[in-house]
């Protein structure tokens, strides 16, 4: 037993992270499933283990009792080093500086873009058709004041639309940098396969559907090769299998139709 | 070619990676040793955005931590202060800035992500509006304009713009002087059981930081009249011989009053 425990939502952004990196290295894990449209983030249970409500949180037990880690790269960083099994960071000094930088990139500056998109057409419409008095109750119990004004924003619809446009322009820039990055190395920062693929790859397989404008064989070639290479891996399938909704499924198709 | 680091007034980002070369150059015989020659610019004449000779400038033109040092090697522009220090840590051979333990090794990253996203924004915020806000409205109109045509990221642009024009709000204001006071109380719960440094060890956690908060005990003493162990531990950092090596590169009598525009307030929780 590796004495890991895992609170994930679906095998994608922020939760794919550590999902995929523990199945790289062969880790396994107990799998505790947290429904974030069903504010499973916010019970007392899962505040108990990260008082944030952010998930993915991971425990790790063992001689020294049990350590709770958060923060999805940070985590990947510490599964790479505490665990035998393949490398996840390359040994030159410059590779792993340029794996930070892009996984800084993602996480705080393309990422976030990506996350108000989906959250005003997806998360959003799944969640606004519940009984109003219940949705508010909930994001009354949401730690983080910057989540919960997030949450507020995604079941009334208020993204603004310059806030919007904001987004929308720098996913469209950030994907023209990530074509180019590909251009010059077979992974993302340098030429092995990394902890920046596993980052980028959570957060870029659906862009060919969700993007199909920005993305796709004939605009982004080198992305959408390397999305294939990446999706390939046996840990990816065993990772998707996890997903408890079809969203993983529905990717799964488009990747299989490029060649 | 040897590499040549850009740097501005040790402050801020520009401290972290002096400090972290300072430390790693007295661990290996000089920093010469390490192939890095360090080259003062002035950020507020926008001299970081017209670095001669660059073929890889992806990580400059769309760095997010806003005017910080920018290492080239070969031509390939590199960013992001803290990643900077563990790449200097690491080409040293391991220069004692990071632990081995795996966990504290996470702790530390962990640590640095939270204060680089949360402290570094508002302190940047708060000390370009009391001293680099002047400096920057009196540039002329053409010389601005000749800056801002130079900056490729649109966001860091309009962080510029709003110094120049003064639109920056009471709300960010008072949202910063929390931001500030939050980190003041996560030093002070960290360093409570009377250890020496954040994580235990010293590490880049300390450098990062400090090169964000030094600048702010000057600026909102009031923020750290209720954490003595704070205050204790910021002496403790300048008192390190690496950290006033760097500090003694200034070219300003007050180099930690020394503000250029830094990274984005967080627009997604
Ligand atoms: N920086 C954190 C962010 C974690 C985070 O915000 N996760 C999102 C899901 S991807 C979340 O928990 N959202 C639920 C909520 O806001 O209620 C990480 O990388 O782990």
């Amino acid at each position: 037993m590796s004495g890991i425990a895992l609170y994930h939502w679906e095998p994608n952004a922020n939760s794919g992270k550590p999902m995929l990196a523990l199945m790289e290295k062969g880790v396994s894990f107990d799998s505790h499933y947290i429904d974030m449209l069903q504010f499973d983030q916010h019970k007392p249970g899962y505040l108990a283990i990260n008082p944030q409500g952010t998930i993915p949180a991971m425990t790790h037990s063992g001689a020294w009792g049990t350590r709770v880690l958060t923060e999805s790269t940070a985590i990947m960083e510490y599964v790479n080093e505490e665990f035998a099994g393949p490398a996840l960071m390359p040994a030159d000094p410059r590779d792993r500086w340029r794996i930070r930088w892009w996984m800084k990139f993602m996480d705080q500056w393309l990422g976030p873009s990506f996350s108000m998109i989906g959250w005003n057409v997806f998360v959003g419409p799944m969640v606004r058709q519940r009984d109003p008095a219940e949705l508010d109750a909930a994001i009354e119990r949401i730690p983080l004041p910057e989540r919960r004004v997030a949450w507020r924003k995604a079941i009334s619809g208020q993204f603004g639309e310059a806030e919007m446009a904001e987004s929308r322009r720098r996913v469209a820039l950030g994907i023209g940098l990530l074509e180019q990055e590909l251009g010059k190395r077979a992974y993302v920062g340098s030429d092995q396969y990394s902890l920046a693929d596993i980052n980028i790859f959570n957060s870029t397989y659906s862009l060919p559907l969700s993007q199909p404008d920005l993305a796709g064989k004939d605009r982004t070639p080198n992305i959408m090769r390397w999305l294939k290479r990446v999706y390939q891996r046996e840990a990816v399938q065993k990772t998707w299998a996890m997903g408890r909704t079809d969203l993983a499924h529905r990717y799964s198709l488009i990747m299989e139709g490029i060649d | 070619m040897g590499a040549v680091l850009y740097h501005g007034e040790p402050n801020g980002a520009s401290l972290t990676v002096l400090a972290a070369l300072a430390e790693a150059g007295a661990e290996t015989g000089g920093e010469a040793a390490l192939g890095i020659t360090c080259r003062p610019i002035d950020l507020l004449a926008g001299e970081r955005h017209r670095i001669p000779g660059l073929s890889e400038r992806v990580a400059l033109d769309m760095g997010i931590e806003g005017e910080g040092p920018v290492l080239v090697i070969d031509g390939e522009a590199m960013t992001e202060s803290v990643f900077l220090a563990q790449y200097i840590d690491e080409l040293a051979g391991g220069a004692g800035l990071q632990p081995a333990d795996s966990h504290a090794h996470w702790e530390m990253m962990m640590w640095c992500r939270q204060i680089t996203e949360r402290l570094s924004p508002a302190a940047a915020l708060l000390g370009n509006l009391a001293s680099s806000q002047a400096e920057i409205a009196a540039i002329g109109a053409a010389d601005f304009a000749g800056i801002t045509a130079s900056i490729p990221s649109d966001d860091l642009r309009q962080r510029w713009q709003a110094l120049h024009d003064g639109t920056i709000d009471a709300a960010q204001v008072a949202d910063s002087e929390a931001k500030v006071a939050q980190a003041v109380a996560r030093c002070e719960g960290q360093l409570a059981d009377g250890r020496d440094w954040l994580m235990g060890v010293y590490s880049i956690a300390d450098i990062v930081t400090f090169s964000w908060l030094a600048g702010m005990e000057l600026l909102r003493p009031e923020a750290f009249a209720a954490a003595p162990k704070t205050t204790a531990w910021l002496a403790r950092v300048q008192a390190r011989p690496a950290v006033a090596a760097a500090l003694a590169r200034a070219t300003v009598s007050e180099p930690l009053r020394a503000w250029a525009p830094g990274p984005e307030i967080n627009r997604w929780g």
